[in-house]
C-alpha cells in the first residue's frame, strides 16, 4: 500500500486546458473523492493517474516512486470503469484472472487470488458465467473483483455507480465503504454526485474547470465552504444565496430592503460593501422568534418525512428553500415568520470567496 | 391478413425459383450426353444421366489442376486479406496516431474509383517488380481491400475504449489486446469478411486473366473461359465445368451462412 501525490498536473487537449495545475496528496489508506460538475477535468485527472492519459506537465508519485512515464500496468494501480469494461467473451473467472495470466502467475496463484476476491464480493456462484448473463450490480462487483485481484497499491474508481439504479447505488455505496475498511487500500474515487462524495470520502477534493476549489473532510467542506461554488455544490437542496449590502454594526440590508443580523467576522467589513449571504435550507427556522422576518410560502415540496418549503419575501423575489420535518401544517400562500440564525450564515465577498467568521471556541 | 401473407410467400417462392432454376438446369445439363441440351424444346432432365462430362473434365482436360490452383489462390488471398485488414481496421478505429483520420478519408474516397482503372498501372508496377505470371502478383489486389478495412473499422468502433484500457491496465500489450480481446469480439465480422474475400477471389476473372500467362497457373474461371473458346459446341461439358466452379463456394457459403448473416446484421445495428 502507498500514498499518492499529484504535483502540478496540467493537461491540454489542443487549445483547451482541462487541468490547470492540480496538486493533490492522498495519504496511505485514505479514501479520497474527487467531485465536480461534468467537464471539470476529474476523469482526465484520474486517467492521468492510471497512465491512460499523458500529462502535459506535472508529476505523479505513487508510494514514493515517480510513475509519470510508466505504462498503466506498472504503476501499481487498478481501475474500475463506469461501464465496468468487462471482457464480454470471457467468463467472470477469466475476466478476473486476465491480468494475472498476462503477468505469468502460476495457476495456483491465479486461483487463490480469484477465489479470495470472489469471496470478499460474494460472487462465487457467478464465476463461470459470462458478463451478458449478469445484472448491473453483479457486473459492478466483477469489475471490482478484477481490481482486487491485482492487489494494487491504489484503487481508482471512475464514476462506478452512475450506471446503476438509485436503490442499487445506495447499497453499493455502503459496500464500497465496507470494502475500503476491510482492505484499507488507498483509493481515489471520481464522481459528479455530491452524495457519494459526502458519504464515502475521508477527504473530498472539489474540482472546477481544472482547478481545485477546496480540499477537506466532508464535514469541513459542508460547514466551512471556501467559496459559493463549493457551498452550493455540496448539500441538497443547495445553499440559499442572498445578495446584501453591509450596513452599520452587525446588520446587512437585503435586496428587498429588510435588515438581517450578521455573524461576527474575523475581519470587519466596511459599511456599503456588497456581500452574498448563504444559508443552508435545514438552518432556516420557521416560527416566531426575535429577528424573524415575515415570508409567504410559495411552494411546498413534500417528500414524506421531510418537506422543502420555498419562502418568498415578495411575489417575484427569489425563493429561499427551507427544509424541515413535515407535520402537514404548512400551506401554500400562508404567511409565516422565518429566522435566518446569524450563527448559521455564511458570508461571501463579491468574488464569491468566503469571509471567515470570528473564531469562537 | 392471412391472404396477404400467402401472396408474399408465393411471390418469394417464385423469385427463389427463378433464381435457383438456372443453377438446377446447369446441374441437370452437366449429366446429359453431348448435344442433348441443344434440342428443341430443351429437356429439363437428362434422358440417360452419365458422369462422362466430369470424366472428360478431370481426365483429358485436367480441371483438377485448376481447381487446386483456385483453392490455393483464394485461401491465400483470404488469409493475407485478414492479416492486413483486421489490424488496419482496428488501428483506424482505436489507435491514436498522426494523420489517422485524413488517411482513412483518403482510403474511403478511393473506394469510388472502379477497380478496373487501377489494373493497368498495377500490372505495369508488378511487371517492373517481376511479379507478372506468378501467384504473388495474382494476390496483390487482395492484400488490403479498402472495403474490408472499412468494415472492420466500423465494427471496431462499437468496442468501448474502456474495455481496451482495462486490458492495458491489466498489462496486455497492443498485440495481446488485438488477439485476446478484439479478435474474439470481431468473430462474426471476420467470418463475413473472409467469405467476401474468398468468394471475390474465387470468382475473379479479369485480374488472373491479365496477370497469369502460363496456362498451368490458371484459376478455374480463367481455365473455364479458355475451355469455352475451344469447346463452343459442348454445352454439356461447359455446364459440368460451371458446376465444378460454383459448387465449392456454394457449399462454403451455405455452411457459414449463419455467421455471415449475423455478421452483417450486427454490423448494421451497432455500426
Amino acid at each position: 500500500m502507498a500514498g499518492l501525490s499529484i504535483e502540478n498536473a496540467r493537461k491540454s487537449f489542443g487549445e483547451t486546458q482541462v487541468l490547470r495545475g492540480v496538486s493533490i496528496e492522498v495519504a496511505d489508506g485514505e479514501f479520497a473523492v474527487i467531485v465536480g460538475p461534468s467537464g471539470c477535468g476529474k476523469s482526465t485527472l484520474l486517467r492521468a493517474v492510471a497512465g491512460l492519459e499523458e500529462l502535459s506537465e506535472g508529476r505523479i508519485v505513487i508510494g514514493g516512486r515517480d510513475v509519470t512515464d510508466l505504462p498503466p500496468s506498472q504503476r501499481g494501480i487498478a481501475m474500475v470503469f463506469q461501464s465496468y469494461a468487462l471482457y464480454p467473451h470471457l467468463t467472470v473467472r477469466e475476466n478476473m484472472a486476465f491480468g494475472l495470466k498476462i503477468a505469468k502467475a502460476t495457476k495456483a496463484e491465479v486461483d487463490a487470488a480469484v477465489n479470495r476476491a470472489a469471496a470478499i464480493l460474494n460472487i462465487e456462484p457467478l464465476l463461470d458465467r459470462k458478463p451478458a448473463a449478469l445484472s448491473g450490480g453483479q457486473r459492478q462487483r466483477v469489475a471490482i473483483g478484477r481490481a482486487i485481484v491485482r492487489q494494487p497499491q491504489i484503487f481508482l474508481f471512475d464514476e462506478p455507480l452512475s450506471n446503476l439504479d438509485a436503490d442499487l447505488r445506495v447499497r453499493m455505496r455502503y459496500e464500497f465503504a465496507k470494502l475500503h475498511r476491510q482492505l484499507g487500500t488507498t483509493t481515489l474515487y471520481v464522481t459528479h454526485d455530491q452524495v457519494e462524495a459526502m458519504t464515502l470520502a475521508d477527504r473530498i477534493i472539489v474540482l472546477r474547470d481544472g482547478i481545485i476549489e477546496q480540499v477537506g473532510s466532508p464535514r469541513d467542506l459542508y460547514e466551512r465552504p471556501a467559496n459559493i461554488f463549493v457551498a452550493q455544490f455540496l448539500g441538497t437542496p443547495r445553499m440559499n444565496i442572498l445578495n446584501a449590502v453591509v450596513a452599520d454594526g452587525d446588520q446587512a440590508r437585503l435586496d428587498d430592503g429588510r435588515s438581517l443580523a450578521l455573524p461576527a467576522l474575523a475581519a470587519p467589513i466596511a459599511p456599503g460593501t456588497a456581500v452574498s449571504v448563504g444559508i443552508r435550507p435545514e438552518d432556516v427556522r420557521i416560527g416566531a422568534a426575535p429577528g424573524a422576518l415575515p415570508f409567504t410560502i410559495g411552494f411546498v415540496e413534500r417528500l414524506g418525512g421531510l418537506a422543502t418549503v420555498h419562502l418568498q419575501a415578495a411575489k417575484d423575489s427569489e425563493p429561499i428553500a427551507c427544509q424541515l420535518r413535515d407535520d402537514g401544517s404548512l400551506r401554500e400562500g400562508e404567511t409565516v415568520a422565518a429566522l435566518l440564525p446569524p450563527d448559521r450564515l455564511h458570508l461571501f465577498d463579491a468574488d464569491g470567496g468566503a469571509l471567515r467568521r470570528e473564531v469562537r471556541e | 391478413m392471412s391472404a396477404r401473407r400467402w401472396t408474399v410467400t408465393l411471390l418469394a417462392a417464385l423469385v427463389a425459383l427463378l433464381t435457383v432454376a438456372p443453377l438446377l438446369w446447369m446441374l441437370s445439363v452437366s449429366f446429359m450426353a453431348p448435344g442433348e441440351a441443344a434440342q428443341f424444346p430443351p429437356p429439363l432432365l437428362p434422358a440417360d444421366p452419365s458422369l462422362d462430362n466430369y470424366r472428360t473434365l478431370f481426365g483429358s482436360f485436367g480441371i483438377g489442376r485448376f481447381l487446386a490452383n483456385s483453392i490455393l489462390v483464394s485461401t491465400l488471398a483470404t488469409i493475407l486479406a485478414l492479416l492486413f485488414t483486421i489490424p488496419a481496421g482496428y488501428a483506424f478505429a482505436k489507435l491514436r496516431f498522426t494523420g489517422r483520420d485524413a488517411t482513412f478519408r483518403l482510403l474511403v474516397a478511393a473506394l469510388v474509383v472502379p477497380g478496373q482503372i487501377g489494373m493497368l498501372p498495377l500490372f505495369l508496377e508488378l511487371k517492373a517488380m517481376g511479379l507478372v505470371n506468378s501467384y504473388a502478383g495474382a494476390l496483390v489486389p487482395w492484400l488490403a481491400g479498402i472495403f474490408g478495412i472499412f468494415l472492420v473499422r466500423q465494427y471496431c468502433l462499437s468496442i468501448p475504449d474502456e474495455m481496451l484500457e482495462a486490458a492495458r491496465i491489466d498489462g496486455a500489450s497492443e498485440g495481446h489486446i488485438l488477439r485476446r480481446i478484439v479478435l474474439p469480439i470481431l468473430t462474426p465480422i471476420i467470418v463475413t469478411l473472409a467469405l467476401f474475400v474468398f468468394l471475390g477471389s474465387w470468382n475473379d476473372f479479369m485480374w488472373p486473366l491479365i496477370i497469369l500467362a502460363d496456362q498451368q497457373l490458371y484459376t478455374l474461371p480463367v481455365a473455364l473461359a479458355a475451355m469455352s473458346r475451344e469447346h463452343v459446341q459442348d454445352n454439356e461439358l461447359m455446364m459440368a465445368g460451371a458446376v465444378v466452379t460454383t459448387l465449392p463456394v456454394l457449399i462454403l457459403f451455405l455452411a457459414l451462412q449463419r455467421f455471415y448473416l449475423s455478421g452483417l446484421l450486427t454490423g448494421s445495428v451497432k455500426g
